[in-house]
Formats: structure tokens, C-alpha cells, sequence
């Protein structure tokens, strides 16, 4: 029940994020008062160096962060998902070398990664490059200690049992049983790849202006913190709310699933 | 004779990392699509320039002679010349190094202290542990750029205290002026101290689970006696490994705070690289960064066989299963 509702929220929110340029009062790429003007009723939080409204920036501002985040969460979960059956499953030298390239892979810092592949890379490449490094290693351990636990059960051993084929198995009696874990971690992984999305996108290798975007408004509107607070506090308090509702989520419903 | 072997498995271990770390460097920065040539003579030069520029920076070479050469050179300590403005790597490094010391060193004597109040804190809780773990959980999701942007929108924007951007003078130290130091600090520091203490949770619950803990509770021991006397000595192997897991960390969460405040340090220093596709300083200092990590994972290593000789370093780190992103 828990899980149903948890799963609710995380697509309602993602479902706000990603349609709120809908509900801007105003474009939020066009001057529409001063510049820096201060809060008022008719700009509930003000306007940015350009004269922009901060509101409708920040309402639709989280749709190109979210649109780079989910793919580079989706591909680190397969690949994670997919290293932690084959460790847990085959075990033995196959587990120890893939837990151990999952070591060698957390040993760096994400965001470093992130980095270095932007040299090259346009910035959502990286990110997904850099998810996957820093998130997939974690998914795999879950999944394999998962795995390891789940083959010893009745109805797998009945499969194997019945003669049918490893992979066969994994995907039809083992997969399943383990969905809501995945789920739970996909949902991690996400948080994973909107803090080093957003990372990169102040850095300046994310969104071009004039975008709304939560983390280039971040970059845009510190210059101008000491005259309207509220254009760099907004993006960051919807950044934040964003990463830590589905954080917790995610962390209590894998939680129940162990 | 067992911590002998010990430290030499451990030393192994660490230089095995950073060569697997260098191919990834080395990968990222020299095989993926686009080169610096490329992208250097972009502007209207022929594919003959372009072919003679490759020629000259040797990137027309296979890529494993590419790649033990630039080993080579790293090993013997040339990094090479700057491509944007001809400098030496080194000179650009050493004249970032003192305030990227100064903002890692400061957070880090900040961070620790806290690691282990609040480590304990989230650990301790017998019914209120989900709770706190919770807690823990939620803040740790919090992006680095979300706290330090609301940190300079309450203390440089709301409140004024302090400086919102914080450009050192040419040839100041930064501990000169401290003031500028703050922001910056509490932005790196702060992250750390919560995923720091998230990783320190469980080692403090599996503490205070052993008899003469539980035995100690049952006398009645006051709190601050309790943890100081029968917890804290025996997180000194956790603490030592959490600390140098965070360390590694802070220097890639000095890229953003150093962008975000003008902090002239080397986190800044790599983020220019990268847009200028500078790929001699990109490797530099990736480089150094991830020496740093794998030196403190070395260290934390070192500790742990000190604290219990008997026992070899567990090469497996545990990492909390909600993060994956080090602050």
C-alpha cells in the first residue's frame, strides 16, 4: 500500500516537474519588470538579472534537469541490475571480479568523473557517463546480496529443477521478486543523477541561457544574492525538496523490501 | 610479520586503484568523441592544419603508446604544457594548491568532530533509530549547490554578513582573510558531515550492540561518559576510513563550491580546464584528486592495521546503500 502511494508521489512530482512550464504566470524567458525587483504580489518571488520572473523560471525550471536525470538513472540501474544477477547468480570468480570492478568504480568520486568526462562529452552525456560509474556499482551490491539470497528459495530450485536455463530463470522467477527493491534503487539512482546533474549544470556544462533550468539559474542569480535572495533560494529549496521526497521514498519502501 | 604483509597489501591495493583510475582518466579524457586538436583549430583552420597539429601533440599514435607514454611522464612528474596559454601544468597547480589546502583542511578539522557527534547521534537511537536514520537520509539527498546556494542567499543575500562571492587578493593567502573563508567552508563541510555520519550510523549501532556496551548501559553509565568510554576508542578504524572516504569527496565538492563563490582554488582550476578542453591540466588534476582519495583510503588502511594488527585491512568498503554520490 505504502509502496503504491510512494510511487504515486514520486510520478505526480516528476509528472509537475516535467509539465510546469504550463503553469508559469509569465514566459519565463522574457523580461517582464525590473531587473532584481524585489518580491511582490503580482512576482510572488521576484525577478532575476534580466528582469525575468523567478516563479515562472522556477516552475518550469526543473524539466530539463529531470529529462537528463532519468536516463542516466534508468541506464545505471540496468547496468547495475544486470552486473548483480550475473555476480550473484554465477558466484564465486565472476562475483569477486565484478564486485571488485564495482570497488575500483566507487573509488571515485562521481562528480570528478562527471567532470572529466565533460571534457569531451556535451554535458548530459556526462552525466549519464558519471551516473552509471558512481551508481551502478551500488545497485549491483544490492542486487547481488539480493540475488544470493533469492536462489536458495523453493521456486527457484523448482526451475532449476526443471531443467530450464539460467537466464530464463533470472528474468522470470528471480527479476520478479525483486522489483520492488529495483524500483526502490532506481528511485536512489535518480537522486544520484539530478545531484551531479545539477553539479554540472552550475559548472556551466548543462542548460544554455536563456533556459530555465534550476541549476543555471543557480549560476545566473548569484551574482545578484545580495539584491533579491529569492531568485537563488527558490531554484535550490525546489532542487532540494525534489531530491529529498524521493530519497525517502525510495529509502523506506527498499527498507521494507529487505 | 602479519601487519608487514598487511601494509604492503594495502600499498598494493592503493597503487593498483590509481592505475585503474588513470585508465579511466586517460579514456575519458583522450578516446571519447572529439579532440583537443579539433576543438583547438576550430576556428577556420584546414584538415591539414588540424592533421599537423594532431601530428605535434602526438595524438596520431595508437592509443596504448598514448597511454603508457602519458604514464610515463606522470610517473617522472612532467605534466606538460598547458594547451589554452603554453604554461606548465605544475606552475598552474602550485599556485592554486595553498587555497585549495586551506578550504579542504579547514572543512575537514570541521567536518570530523561532527561526523562523530551526529554519527553517534543516528547510530545510538534504539527506538528512535528509524527515525533518525531517516533524517540522515533525507538531508544527505540534499544536492551540494542546493545548500550552499540557500547558505549564500541567507548570509550574503537575506542577511548580509558575509561576502557573497569570495575573490582572493593576487597573491594573498586565503587565511588572510577568513571572512571570505566561511561560505565556502561551511558549503563543502556541510555535505560531508552528513553523508560522513551516514556511513558512521552503522558502525555506531553495531557498537553499542556488544556486551560491554549493552553491559554499560545497564549500570546506568551517563550518556556523555557512556559513548566517550565505551564507543567512541572502538570507532577509531570506522572513523579513520569515513573521514578518508569524505576527504575524497570534498575535493570534488570544491569544484562547485569554488565555481559558485570565485574561490580561486583547484576545483576551479578543473572547471575551466573542461570548458577549454584543456585536457594536459584536466589529467593533472584528476589525477591529483584522485591521489588524494586513494592516499586517505591508504592512510585509513594504515590506521586500521595499527589499531588491530591481527586483522588485515578489510579491502571491501562498505558504501551507504541511499547515496553514491560523495558529497
Amino acid at each position: 500500500m505504502t509502496r503504491v502511494l510512494g510511487t504515486v508521489l514520486a510520478v505526480v512530482l516528476i509528472g509537475f516537474t516535467l509539465l510546469g512550464e504550463w503553469a508559469a504566470p509569465y514566459s519565463p524567458t522574457s523580461p517582464v519588470t525590473a531587473a532584481w525587483a524585489a518580491p511582490t504580489t503580482a512576482h510572488p518571488l521576484g525577478a532575476d538579472a534580466l528582469g525575468r520572473d523567478v516563479w515562472s523560471r522556477v516552475v518550469a525550471g526543473g524539466r530539463s534537469l529531470v529529462l537528463t536525470a532519468i536516463p542516466a538513472a534508468l541506464a545505471a540501474s540496468v547496468v547495475g541490475v544486470a552486473g548483480g544477477l550475473a555476480a550473484g547468480w554465477a558466484g564465486r570468480r565472476t562475483d569477486r571480479i565484478l564486485t571488485g570492478v564495482a570497488d575500483v568504480f566507487l573509488a571515485v568520486p562521481s562528480l570528478l568523473l562527471a567532470l572529466v568526462a565533460a571534457t569531451r562529452l556535451p554535458g548530459s552525456a556526462a552525466v549519464i557517463v558519471a551516473t552509471v560509474c558512481g551508481g551502478a556499482p551500488l545497485t549491483l551490491r544490492v542486487v547481488r546480496d539480493a540475488v544470493t539470497q533469492i536462489r536458495h528459495t523453493g521456486y527457484v530450485i523448482a526451475a532449476r529443477t526443471r531443467g530450464e536455463r539460467s537466464v530464463a530463470i533470472l528474468v522470470r522467477e528471480v527479476l520478479p521478486a525483486m522489483s520492488g527493491l529495483v524500483g526502490a534503487d532506481l528511485g536512489l539512482r535518480l537522486v544520484i543523477a539530478l545531484q551531479i546533474a545539477a553539479a554540472l549544470g552550475l559548472l556551466g556544462f548543462g542548460a544554455a541561457p536563456p533556459a530555465p533550468d534550476w541549476a543555471l539559474m543557480l549560476r545566473e542569480n548569484m551574482t545578484g544574492v545580495a539584491l533579491n535572495p529569492a531568485a537563488v533560494a527558490a531554484p535550490a529549496v525546489a532542487l532540494g525538496l525534489m531530491t529529498t521526497t524521493l530519497a525517502l521514498f525510495a529509502q523506506s519502501t527498499a527498507h521494507r523490501e529487505r | 610479520m602479519t601487519a608487514l604483509r598487511a601494509f604492503l597489501t594495502a600499498i598494493a591495493r592503493a597503487l593498483l586503484l590509481l592505475l585503474a583510475v588513470s585508465a579511466m582518466v586517460f579514456v575519458a579524457t583522450e578516446l571519447l568523441p572529439g579532440d583537443a586538436a579539433g576543438a583547438r583549430a576550430s576556428n577556420g583552420a584546414t584538415v591539414e592544419q588540424v592533421a599537423a597539429l594532431r601530428a605535434e601533440t602526438g595524438q596520431d599514435r595508437p592509443a596504448w603508446q598514448r597511454y603508457t607514454a602519458w604514464l610515463g611522464s606522470l610517473a617522472t612528474g612532467r605534466l606538460g604544457t598547458s594547451l589554452v596559454n603554453d604554461r606548465p601544468v605544475a606552475d598552474a597547480i602550485s599556485q592554486r594548491l595553498p587555497a585549495s589546502t586551506a578550504l579542504v583542511v579547514l572543512a575537514l578539522a570541521f567536518a570530523g568532530p561532527l561526523i562523530l557527534v551526529i554519527g553517534c547521534w543516528a547510530g545510538a537511537g534504539s527506538r528512535t533509530r528509524g527515525t533518525r536514520t531517516a533524517v540522515v537520509t533525507g538531508l544527505a539527498a540534499v544536492p551540494q549547490v542546493v545548500l550552499a546556494a540557500v547558505l549564500s542567499a541567507l548570509f550574503a543575500g537575506a542577511l548580509g554578513w558575509l561576502p557573497p562571492v569570495s575573490l582572493l587578493p593576487p597573491g594573498g593567502s586565503p587565511l588572510e582573510s577568513p571572512h571570505l573563508l566561511i561560505l565556502p567552508v561551511l558549503s563543502v563541510a556541510l555535505p560531508t558531515v552528513v553523508f560522513g555520519a551516514g556511513l558512521l550510523a552503522g558502525a555506531v549501532a553495531d557498537t553499542v550492540r556488544r556486551p560491554h556496551a549493552v553491559d554499560s548501559r545497564l549500570r546506568g553509565t551517563p550518556t556523555v561518559l557512556f559513548f566517550a568510554r565505551d564507543v567512541v576508542p572502538f570507532l577509531l578504524t570506522p572513523l579513520a576510513r569515513v573521514v578518508a572516504i569524505s576527504a575524497g569527496g570534498l575535493i570534488a565538492a570544491a569544484t562547485v563550491v569554488e565555481t559558485l563563490f570565485g574561490y580561486p582554488g583547484l576545483g576551479s582550476l578543473l572547471v575551466t580546464s573542461v570548458s577549454a578542453r584543456d585536457t594536459p591540466v584536466v589529467q593533472a588534476v584528476a589525477m591529483a584528486a584522485a591521489a588524494v582519495v586513494l592516499g586517505g583510503l591508504l592512510l585509513a588502511d594504515v590506521i586500521a592495521v595499527l589499531a588491530d594488527p591481527r586483522r588485515a585491512p578489510r579491502p571491501k568498503r562498505r558504501a551507504p546503500r541511499y547515496l553514491g554520490v560523495q558529497p
